[in-house]
């Protein structure tokens, strides 16, 4: 019964809009109130004038034409913006959608000419409309982004990062509100760059867009919008358009540190919170058009996300200069953990090449890192031997090339992975050590090479010896100070240790044999008076070389306290025992000792006086 | 090899296949015997002037277009592969003077032609911009859609979006206020800012870099090696003085091809005339030169053949769209299907080479990179470098 009632209801609507259909302006008021009287109607009205003849579909397709015209044009001329007024963007984007439903609907039936006219004023009609939406989306993002600021800190300063610190205490992440009023400490924080109303009425501009073709305007107009807004935010950040290669080369190296600092602060923060948030920006705009999003995204964030990884690429590129590795190696470790990062919000088809390019610039980093310690190794090599340390201390390069190292090796786990990633082929090595330990001690046996070729400038072998002994010494301690100790292992620890003993008895016997062989007395029995004369010589002989060598020695260096106090301990006890025997046998040969006495220049607490006064350096207190 | 061959054509595997040929000479050259040197570096030099003299060969509808360049770029990689097989091997004469010089000068002139390789995408990028209003060009007026107002209207507005897409940015602004007012809606503030959302792209270099100066830099100081340069070297300075000038040349072939900031084609090519490869160098710069000259591509932002045909079909377009009176007749509705048939062969050809022509520029960043590295590596790096 009611859809017989309903069939008649339509049957008198018809019959009307039929009778009065030649008067244009009535009939479609008639039409409208009755399709606004009940939305079936709207339906069925349309439905069932399709099925009528010629005359009648035109005149249904012109009448539609004309109310759709008469409700879209209200608005095109308008001045004001349609979205101001929630009623208005509604009534517009419902006859926007009607409008598309008609032409989807009559387009089938193009091949009349009547029909095609008609379509073409649909389309006139579209195609104004979607213009006019453009603008209103445009006018939309500029309004909605001007009473957001994404990148106001609490202290207005931008440094405040920290993403090793917890989560704040005060989340604050209700969406309507300015979302970062306090440090950013956790980049879990959601940061809506519009409000959520805004990102609604985009959406919704955009689905009509799309459907009607129009889609590539739509997404041009979003995308050049958001990508000057995050060069802006970006460049808040402090980071110049340093792209260019040549003037990263340049720069000195002061100036690079500090903008590898702000580099790695900005490549922080646009990573984990600006890609994500204009990656959640535009699936909400063009959500249920994957592509249109995917499309609007990569075009947003490839031109911040090619300047930042271009600058990554200038500091690979750059100087192998040792002492920039520290801060390479902070670019590299970075890189390498936002990679992921990278990976996730850059998964669709249009951004992989951003990935891609990512871990081939991190990649190139590493070679950095191993073309330094190469230019480090190069450095230890070519040092000259002519330079060589007054009194037989410590020499620089020993000093630069162990703190180095030893600094370099806090970084031991980056480092490991670093040479590892150097390798594409397996290399012939024991099991148990690692590419960065064999590299470490392949360093150590270059500085030691070069060291012995240093000793060699000193014409005294002793003075040689106490040369290797103190760098030796040195890079032992070194080593053993350190994480070089675990990974040089302890045999070559041992080794080393011994091989500064070595050192000190080759100085021992070159500089003391030929003493110590002054007081070696024959036992052969001559005459007393024969006797007495050769110790009297002995003595002179023992006096003056004694004297010699502690005036010569004892501006020699022994750097090391320990080390020091246990040569002269040696030299002492070595000295003493063939002195103390000496003396014995000259007294029990000479009766009145008071002939040699006069000779006897020490005793052996003035040995050992002496002998404490050796190694003292150049005047300093020691 | 019979010059027809070498036409530069669509069909680029020919020149391929040329150019694979020469590169596994290259292996062959790689050798420390003085004879076999002497004869590499004859051969180096013959190699860069057939390959000049190839490039030169192309027809003015092929010079300068995005195969052209591709080729061009291919060029630059085989050369670069060839001249560092000449210095492998060398480290002692590499770290003797004047030698170590030389190649020291050429790996930093490298460098800046990294540069000009980012900013070359920044163009090819513009490039793609231009490409997107043509294809809103296409979805408005082409497939079996009847022709209508909207449609025209449609497309007149994507062409002016174009036409300022290609224009100076200096000039940009004003016409874009103009454009505002007919498509936009008029008595609207509009804030400066939604000005440049018309400036589609602004390119990642900073304000101050240009593309000439750095040009400039590349060029600078290229000078052929004196006779006992030449025997003291045992010839290698001149490998390195033809290597500096195809690098030269090919930087400066690209910047005059595609769009960057501060394009200036006015630096100076002054190769000594006694070198094989020096005759095609200079006909090649001079033909280059010529294009940039002519009266409808002197204000064009890069002279690659593809920009100038969008330049011209835009044109075309807009004449004829202009000339539209509503509703179509027949001959008029034939002729705007053949300009859209015209663009869509250009919006075609850039979609398909565009891409793979970035690449190139990447790659020839990558070898750039890689070339050096190995090389300074294998000198043992002075301390500086």
């Amino acid at each position: 019964m009611a859809e017989n009632g309903e069939e008649k209801l339509i049957a008198v609507a018809r019959h009307i809009a039929k009778t009065l259909g030649h008067t244009d302006n009535t009939a479609d008021d008639i039409l409208q109130i009755f399709s606004n009287f009940d939305g079936r109607l709207r339906e069925k009205l349309s439905e069932k004038l399709t099925e009528d003849d010629d005359v009648l579909n035109n005149s249904s397709l012109d009448q539609t034409l004309k109310a759709l015209d008469r409700r879209i044009s209200r608005y095109l001329s308008s001045d004001r913006w349609i979205w101001s007024d929630s009623a208005d963007s509604a009534a517009f984007l419902d006859a926007v959608d009607d409008l598309i439903g008609v032409i989807r609907d009559w387009t089938p039936m193009a091949a009349e000419k009547s029909v095609a006219s008609g379509l073409d004023r649909a389309e006139d009609l579209l195609q104004r409309g979607m213009f006019r939406l453009e603008d209103e989306f445009k006018s939309l993002m500029e309004r909605g982004g001007e009473s957001f600021d994404v990148t106001r800190y609490s202290n207005g300063d931008p440094t405040g990062f920290d993403s090793d610190e917890d989560i704040d205490e005060d989340e604050n992440d209700d969406d309507e509100e300015i979302p970062v009023a306090h440090r950013i400490s956790d980049f879990n924080i959601v940061i809506d760059a519009l409000p959520s109303g805004t990102i609604n009425d985009l959406h919704e501009i955009a689905k009509r867009m799309v459907i009607a073709g129009y889609g590539k305007e739509c997404s041009h107009a979003y995308s050049s919008y958001r990508r000057e807004f995050l060069e802006e935010s970006v460049s808040r950040l402090g980071l110049h358009k340093l792209s260019s290669i040549d003037e990263v080369q340049k720069m000195q190296w002061a100036d690079l540190e500090e903008e590898i600092e702000k580099w790695i602060k900005a490549a922080n923060v646009a990573v984990r919170i600006f890609f994500p948030s204009e990656r959640r920006l535009c699936d909400r705009v063009f959500y249920g058009f994957s592509n249109a999003s995917d499309l609007s995204f990569m075009e947003v964030c490839r031109g911040v996300m090619t300047q930042l990884l271009q600058f990554a690429d200038a500091v690979a590129i750059g100087s192998r200069a040792p002492e920039r590795l520290y801060k390479v190696l902070d670019v590299f470790e970075a890189l390498r953990d936002l990679i992921p990062h990278i990976q996730m919000v850059f998964s669709d088809q249009y951004c992989l090449f951003l990935c891609n390019e990512a871990i081939s610039i991190w990649k190139k980093l590493g070679e950095a890192i191993r073309g330094i310690f190469m230019e480090l190794e190069n450095l230890i090599r070519r040092d000259p031997a002519k330079a060589a340390v007054p009194g037989g201390g410590l020499h620089p390069i020993t000093r630069y090339v162990m703190n180095y190292i030893r600094v370099a090796c806090q970084s031991r786990q980056t480092l490991e992975q670093v040479f590892e990633d150097g390798v594409s082929a397996p290399v012939d090595r024991p099991s148990s050590s690692s590419l960065l330990s064999v590299h470490m001690s392949w360093m150590m046996e270059l500085l030691e090479s070069n060291l012995e070729a240093k000793s060699k400038i000193y014409r005294d072998t002793a003075l040689a010896s106490v040369f290797m002994m103190n760098n030796g010494r040195y890079i032992v301690q070194k080593v053993k100070d350190s994480e070089l100790g675990s990974l040089l292992g302890d045999d070559w620890t041992r080794k080393h240790t011994a091989k500064v003993k070595q050192y000190h008895v080759n100085y021992q016997r070159s500089s003391w044999s030929k003493v110590l062989q002054v007081l070696k007395l024959d036992n052969n029995s001559s005459s007393p008076t024969v006797e007495l004369r050769a110790m009297k010589e002995k003595i002179k002989l023992f006096n003056n070389q004694f004297d010699e060598i502690c005036k010569t020695q004892s501006n020699w260096v022994i750097f090391d306290e320990q080390l020091r106090e246990e040569l002269r301990i040696s030299v002492f006890s070595n000295l003493s025992m063939a002195y103390r025997s000496f003396l014995g046998r000259v007294q029990s040969v000479a009766d009145t000792g008071r002939q040699m006495e006069r000779h006897i220049k020490y005793n052996a607490e003035d040995l050992e006086s002496k002998v404490n006064e050796l190694f003292r350096g150049n005047g300093r207190r020691k | 090899m019979p010059a027809a061959d070498f036409q530069g054509s669509p069909a680029s595997h020919t020149s391929r296949s040329f150019l694979s040929l020469r590169r596994d000479q290259v292996h062959s050259m790689d050798s420390n015997d003085s004879t076999n040197q002497s004869q590499g570096l004859e051969t180096f030099q013959r190699h860069v002037a057939d390959f000049l003299a190839d490039l030169s060969s192309a027809s003015s509808g092929d010079l300068l277009s995005l195969s052209w360049v591709q080729k061009l770029l291919d060029v630059f990689l085989v050369c670069q592969e060839e001249f560092r097989a000449l210095l492998s091997g060398k480290k002692e004469e590499l770290n003797r003077q004047p030698m170590n010089r030389l190649v020291n000068e050429y790996f930093d002139r490298s460098v800046k032609a990294l540069d000009v390789c980012n900013a070359i995408r920044d163009g090819i990028e513009q490039i793609r911009q231009w490409q997107m209003q043509l294809e809103i060009l296409l979805c408005a007026l082409d497939g079996q859609k009847s022709l209508g107002e909207g449609q025209f209207r449609r497309a007149k507005r994507a062409l002016i979006d174009l036409a300022i897409g290609m224009l100076d940015e200096k000039e940009s602004n004003s016409v874009v206020s103009q454009r505002n007012r007919s498509f936009g809606r008029s008595g609207v503030n509009r804030e400066n800012r939604s000005m440049e959302n018309h400036r589609s792209l602004s390119w990642s270099v900073s304000r101050s870099w240009s593309a000439a100066r750095q040009l400039q830099a590349i060029g600078n100081n290229i000078i052929a090696p004196r006779p006992n340069e030449i025997l003291a070297t045992n010839g290698l300075a001149v490998a390195a003085y033809t290597m500096n000038y195809v690098l030269y040349f090919v930087i400066w072939a690209l910047v005059a091809a595609i769009p960057c900031q501060d394009r200036g084609l006015q630096t100076h090519f002054h190769v000594a005339r006694q070198f094989i490869w020096a005759g095609p160098i200079l006909s090649l710069h001079e033909k280059i030169l010529e294009e940039s000259k002519k009266r409808d591509r002197r204000n064009s932002t890069g002279l690659l053949r593809e920009i100038h045909e969008i330049e011209k079909c835009a044109r075309h377009m807009n004449a004829l769209i202009d000339s539209v009176n509503l509703p179509l007749n027949d001959e008029k509705e034939d002729e705007v299907r053949q300009r859209v048939k015209e663009v869509k062969i250009v919006y075609e050809a850039i979609k398909e080479s565009l891409n793979p022509m970035e690449r190139q520029v990447r790659e020839v960043f990558h070898r750039i990179v890689r070339s050096r590295t190995e090389c300074l590596d294998s000198m043992g790096r002075a301390s500086t470098s």
